[in-house]
């Protein structure tokens, strides 16, 4: 108690000769708040390779598995191999030298800590910051699980968090440039025969005033939207969308007519294939755009 | 497009003064069906009514009264330049929203981007951040954690300066052979605008730092929390905290309402939509400093915090976009160069390849990281030639070739590249991007 109170005057004292002090000093202009202890935690989400900012809490592989599956698997795969061209999250273990390095988790990043922080900070990519501590335990050692890290029976918490080293932590280097040396040579600089094109691109319009031409006169009112909001899905065909593009699916789809399949892509539905949430979840979308979106997705390819 | 509805809606008022106004409003409603005004000027003009517009006779334009005051309250280009436009190129991203845009720098003059065509770079979307909501929370090793409105933020002493901005993977497709067809891809990822805000070391000295700290986390307001450690070092020399971009707020997708600017270091360190920063005494380790913006060099080593953009330099014209059009004869052969370590020092332009360089002329101001153009007049005899600009920056460092860098870096650095770029000019004036043994 007596300890606590003094602890408390000191903590006062600080704050008020530290205020003091500051206001002495030249620089000092004393806008804005003090940020409290709740508004901090509230945003302070980062985790640094030494565990500092872990939350308390754990997560099994096993766990990790489900939501894994339920939330992550749609873009990344189920190994961790990636969806179309979303990123791959496993494998490429001695790549790194190799003619097409493949940089994973597994096989490039430096710490784990990374993984928990980026995790909670950005994924899953449609909803982000919404994992509770506990889930993110449980998708860190499920994709490190996914990269032979670790067992299936691995549970991992705040205290044998730092315990897992990733491989390739020893092989990050600090930047030597400038490493690269050329010099000013004004003539004769290299010999006019040894002069070879190796690679070459060519325009395939001349004038960038006929690309205008050729862009904007058939311009699709919805494929603007459909390139911001409804491409995540429905070009690689997350979550079950049906592709842009697959006829076949198209025409099964537009049986039931375009008002309802517009009807669906407004209010979401969930079909046999999978959730179409309303407006693609992007609300701020009005419905005259959603509609636009709707008839450019539903065109078939050119 | 309200611009042509209103251009439109004048014109009964000026029903009596004649065919010219028939034929404009023709034109004009034709443009509106066009959907795109350029594409229809562009595309019409020139049979239409070119002639009767050029001397002797008196250009319809000249014979009519324009638009009012306030027809654009908020100013935009001339149709006639509606092809001068950020672009995309889809394979490069799964989607739109972790994506990239490429600044038009062929189209471009000076050294100043205009801030609608500044390129973008962004990982979870433009954020609408509400001003009055958002709060700059600076804590961490400081004697006084604060919590600030924008109206705070623009209370303390603010700075100006002209600085670019540049993403690390300008060029990146390029390592391994020539790949994108214009300058807008080769070297888009490029822009140079006037930053006005608050130094950060004066927000630092605001809140008192610990004499152990060593590093600032940056963190953005996005659904990405895109996030970089900050150098100490950097953090007290020249970083800014920016409210505006070429006079005016900065524009959403460039940060507003506030970002973080470090003059010559990659852009994916300026982070957007700042809402915190953290002083510590150790990097982050953070996704975008090591499974992104690490370079890979070809033992499998990997080099981290790589901070600065070394010098660089590019032609913007003659280029795959802007061919050569008028035959034999002379052209005003332009470009850009910039440094992250400082001002540019000389330019050199070669039309053969590399054999025989000549100092081009600075034809802007030189300021330490901004870009800077050159130009060089060339007496073109209407043989092939391979056009290089080769940059020379104050610390005396000359832009390298891409066998230079190579040697050194492999091909799947991914970031960096800044090697001496080729334009092949075909007899017919065409331009296209190629790279040399
Ligand atoms: C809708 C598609 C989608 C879903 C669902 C998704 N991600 Fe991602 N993920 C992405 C995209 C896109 C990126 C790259 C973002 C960028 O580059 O800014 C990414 C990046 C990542 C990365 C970094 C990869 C690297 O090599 O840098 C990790 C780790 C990750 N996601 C984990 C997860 C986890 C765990 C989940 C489930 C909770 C999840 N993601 C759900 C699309 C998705
Ligand atoms: C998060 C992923 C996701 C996004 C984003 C998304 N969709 Fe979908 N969409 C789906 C899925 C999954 C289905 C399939 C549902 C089923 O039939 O099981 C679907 C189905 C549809 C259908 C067919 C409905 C039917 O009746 O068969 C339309 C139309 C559609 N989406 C339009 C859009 C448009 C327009 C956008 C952008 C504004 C969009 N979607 C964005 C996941 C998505």
């Amino acid at each position: 108690m007596c300890n606590f109170r003094n602890l408390f005057a000191g903590l006062v004292l600080t704050f008020i000769s530290s205020s003091i002090l500051a206001e002495g000093r030249a620089g000092y202009y004393g806008y804005g708040k003090p940020a409290t202890p709740t508004e901090i935690a509230g945003w302070d989400i980062d985790i640094r390779a030494d565990g500092q900012g872990l939350p308390p809490g754990s997560g099994s592989v096993e766990d990790g598995e489900v939501i894994y599956e339920a939330k992550c698997a749609e873009c990344h795969g189920s190994f961790g191999e990636g969806v179309g061209q979303f990123p791959v999250l496993a494998g490429g273990t001695g790549t790194l030298n190799a003619q097409r390095p493949l940089k994973t988790v597994g096989s490039y990043w430096a710490h784990t800590s990374t993984l928990w922080d980026y995790i909670r900070r950005a994924m899953p990519f449609m909803q982000p910051e919404s994992l509770e501590s506990d889930e993110v335990y449980a998708l860190v050692a499920y994709v490190l699980y996914l990269n032979d890290l670790v067992d299936y029976d691995y549970v991992m918490t705040q205290d044998n968090f730092t315990d897992i080293q990733l491989a390739n932590r020893e092989h990050f280097v600090p930047d030597p440039r400038p490493d690269v040396h050329n010099t000013r040579c004004m003539e004769n600089c290299k010999n006019a025969e040894d002069i070879k094109i190796v690679s070459i691109v060519r325009r395939p319009e001349p004038a960038p005033a006929e690309i205008a031409v050729a862009a904007e006169s058939k311009p699709h009112a919805g494929e603007k939207i459909y390139n911001q909001y409804c491409v995540i899905c429905h070009k690689a065909g997350v979550a079950g969308a049906p592709k842009k593009g697959d006829a076949k699916e198209w025409n099964t789809r537009l049986e039931a007519g375009m008002a309802v399949v517009t009807e669906h892509a407004l209010k979401g539905y969930t079909g046999k294939s999978g959730v179409m949430p309303a407006k693609g979840g992007f609300m701020q979308l009005t419905d005259e755009e959603v509609r636009q979106a709707v008839q450019y997705l539903v065109e078939p390819n050119k | 497009m309200t611009h042509d509805k209103q251009k439109s809606g004048q014109v009964p008022d000026n029903e009596m003064s004649g065919s010219t106004v028939a034929r404009r409003k023709v034109l004009l409603g034709g443009l509106g069906l066009m959907g795109g005004a350029a594409a229809g000027v562009l595309g019409m003009t020139p049979a239409v009514s070119a002639a009767s517009n050029l001397p002797p006779n008196i250009p319809e334009w000249t014979r009519v009264l324009g638009s009012g005051v306030l027809t654009n309250p908020y100013g935009q280009p001339s149709p006639f330049e509606s092809n001068v436009q950020r672009r995309t190129v889809d394979w490069l991203t799964p989607d739109r929203v972790a994506s990239i845009s490429f600044t038009p720098l062929a189209d471009l003059k000076g050294i100043i981007t205009p801030s609608g065509l500044v390129f973008e770079r962004y990982h979870a979307g433009i954020p609408e951040v509400d001003p009055h909501q958002h709060r700059l929370m600076i804590h961490g090793m400081v004697d006084r954690p604060i919590s600030l409105t924008m109206s705070d933020l623009m209370r303390f002493p603010s700075t100006s300066r002209i600085a670019f901005l540049e993403c690390p993977a300008n060029g990146g497709m390029e390592w391994r052979g020539a790949q994108m067809d214009g300058v807008q891809f080769t070297h888009g990822m490029l822009a140079c605008c006037e930053w006005t805000g608050v130094l950060l070391s004066t927000l630092l000295a605001e809140v008192g730092v610990a004499k152990q700290a060593s590093w600032i986390l940056a963190e953005g307001a996005d659904g990405a929390h895109m996030s970089r450690s900050i150098p100490m070092e950097k953090a007290m020399d020249d970083a800014l905290i920016v409210y505006a971009q070429n006079g005016e707020a900065l524009r959403p997708e460039q940060g507003y309402p506030v970002r973080l600017i470090n003059p010559g270091w990659e852009g994916n360190t300026c982070v957007k939509w700042l809402r915190r920063l953290e002083v510590g005494d150790q990097p982050w380790y953070q996704r975008e400093e090591t499974s992104k913006y690490t370079d890979l060099m070809p033992d499998g080593n990997a080099r981290e915090f790589t901070f600065v953009q070394e010098c660089n330099s590019v032609i913007t014209s003659p280029a795959p976009e802007k061919p050569l059009k008028h035959g034999k004869g002379k052209y005003w052969v332009e470009g850009l160069a910039w440094s992250g370590r400082g001002r540019i020092k000389h330019v050199d332009v070669s039309y053969d390849g590399g054999v025989t360089f000549r100092e081009a002329k600075i034809t802007s101001i030189v300021l330490p990281r901004a870009l800077t153009r050159f130009g060089i007049e060339l007496d073109w005899d209407g043989s092939p030639m391979l056009l290089q600009s080769r940059a020379v920056d104050e610390t005396g460092y000359v832009q390298p070739t891409y066998q230079q860098l190579r040697d050194v870096r492999g091909t799947n650095s991914i970031y960096h590249k800044n090697a001496i770029h080729t334009w092949k000019v075909f007899p017919t004036g065409e331009v296209a991007n190629v790279q040399l043994s």
